[in-house]
């Protein structure tokens, strides 16, 4: 393998990591040299200006093994531990209500390698104690002769099923099906972009059974398209990653997404990765804001007597609003076999935000913490 | 930044005219072959993030196909 500059263990690992070894190309064809073991812990807080919202703590182990030269198996087993207040409606303290929630989710997938090609069937199995989600994926990638283009192929089904403690509904389900296209080209010996397509076409139960009034389509077809770019600068040594998504979908959401990380590595085997994430997206059609009925008021729009029956939902995911990340993760080689890492994200979102268009107003902020450590090691 | 990007593409496409980018020759490629040069660099650690954002915002999608869902609240 070509390695230009020398770099101790940073470079070893980085060699270890790169899963086509010898002859890279622009998406991973060979099953990985080493398996893999990955263990990492998640752990989430958000606020709102006098609320501690939502806790959530994540364990995670992932495993991938190549097996008999040209299969290989990747498995990640996760718990999520929820806790917390979530509001009843749009962001009312006086509304919130205590919850805690546990889910159990494991997936696992097998790749079949060929030269130039793969082919690979997964399956994800979640469960909450009134949500169950199953999954089924087939995925396929091609390169050209010169290893310089892929094009990768997806078709997701998913199965959920919904059964709230409050009995709002019983035994409803949520059918959705994934497609995706993909183009990965390297550009120069220091660039590689990446174009998706997915679209998704899901039926099914969508409202929200603990928020008052709400009531969603039982339909949503939904399309983004992302476009990456990672740029090598061989000064530094450091990589630039940059990313867009447009999205759109049947409920009238429409969002941007613009993410950048710069992956600096340093002496030691240390590595530095600061990190932005901007996001700004419009209401659904059917999301009313917190101005309320002035002979019932709240939580009820105005107007609602007059069509008690229509669509809509105060959930404030579905509001107007922009959102920004700033992060920083910190990487440390320990030898050729283990790596471990921290990264720390601080998450904003609010109604001023939003670009193209007027943000909802009247919502409180919502703020989030975002940790995550982990440990990487090969065998 | 999209300009930069546009523009880049346009560069990367414009050596040859409009038969598409250089063909990057094999040897040339020892820093694509860096694990944060890849798309899919550090998948749990990623696939956990992007679990983050569609529980607490109105989209989703762009990077694969077939996960569990989940009733998030």
């Amino acid at each position: 393998m070509d390695t230009p500059r020398p770099r101790i263990a940073p470079a070893l690992l980085a060699a270890a990591l790169a899963l086509p070894g010898v002859c890279p190309q622009a998406a991973a064809q060979a099953p990985p040299e080493r398996a893999q073991l990955d263990v990492r812990w998640l752990h989430y807080q958000d606020s709102q200006p006098g609320l501690k919202r939502i806790r959530v703590d994540t364990p995670s182990i992932g495993l991938r093994v190549p097996v008999a030269g040209r299969w290989s198996f990747e498995g990640v087993t996760s718990y999520d531990s929820v806790s917390g207040a979530s509001p009843r409606w749009h962001s009312s303290i006086s509304g919130a209500s205590r919850m805690n929630d546990e889910r159990t989710a494991g997936d696992v997938r097998v790749t079949r390698h060929w030269d130039r090609a793969t082919l690979s069937v997964g399956g994800a199995y979640s469960s909450e104690h009134d949500y169950v989600s199953r999954a089924l994926s087939l995925r396929a990638s091609v390169s050209t002769a010169d290893n310089n283009r892929t094009w990768s192929f997806g078709l997701g089904r998913a199965d959920d099923r919904i059964d709230p403690v409050n009995r709002v509904v019983i035994d409803e389900r949520r059918r959705t099906t994934d497609l995706l296209f993909g183009v990965t080209q390297v550009l120069t010996p220091v660039d590689i972009v990446q174009l998706n397509v997915t679209h998704a076409r899901g039926e099914g139960y969508y409202s929200d059974p603990y928020k008052s009034l709400d009531k969603r389509p039982r339909e949503r077809v939904q399309t983004a398209v992302l476009l990456r770019w990672n740029h090598h600068f061989q000064g530094p040594g450091a990589t630039m990653r940059l990313g867009w998504r447009a999205y759109t979908d049947s409920w009238d959401v429409r969002s941007n997404t613009l993410t950048g990380e710069w992956v600096q590595p340093l002496a030691g085997g240390w590595t530095l990765t600061p990190s932005l994430r901007y996001y700004t997206q419009s209401a659904a059609n059917f999301f009313y804001g917190p101005t309320y009925d002035p002979t019932l008021g709240e939580p009820f729009p105005v107007g609602y007597l007059t069509d008690m029956g229509a669509l809509r939902s105060p959930d404030a995911r579905l509001s107007a609003f922009g959102a920004a990340t700033v992060g920083m993760r910190v990487a440390k080689a320990i030898d050729r076999s283990n790596l471990v890492d921290f990264k720390v994200e601080y998450y904003e979102q609010r109604g001023e935000w939003r670009l193209g268009g007027p943000g909802t107003g009247g919502l409180a902020p919502l703020r989030a913490t975002i940790m995550q450590v982990g440990l990487t090691h090969l065998f | 930044m999209t300009a930069r990007l546009l523009l880049l593409l346009a560069i990367g496409s414009g050596g040859t005219g409009c038969s598409g980018p250089v063909a990057v020759q094999a040897w040339e490629k020892g820093e694509l072959a860096r694990p944060e040069m890849r798309f899919d660099a550090g998948s749990l650690e990623s696939r956990m993030s992007e679990q983050v954002y569609p529980s607490k915002e109105g989209s989703s999608g762009g990077t694969g196909v077939g996960g569990g869902g989940c009733g998030c609240n």
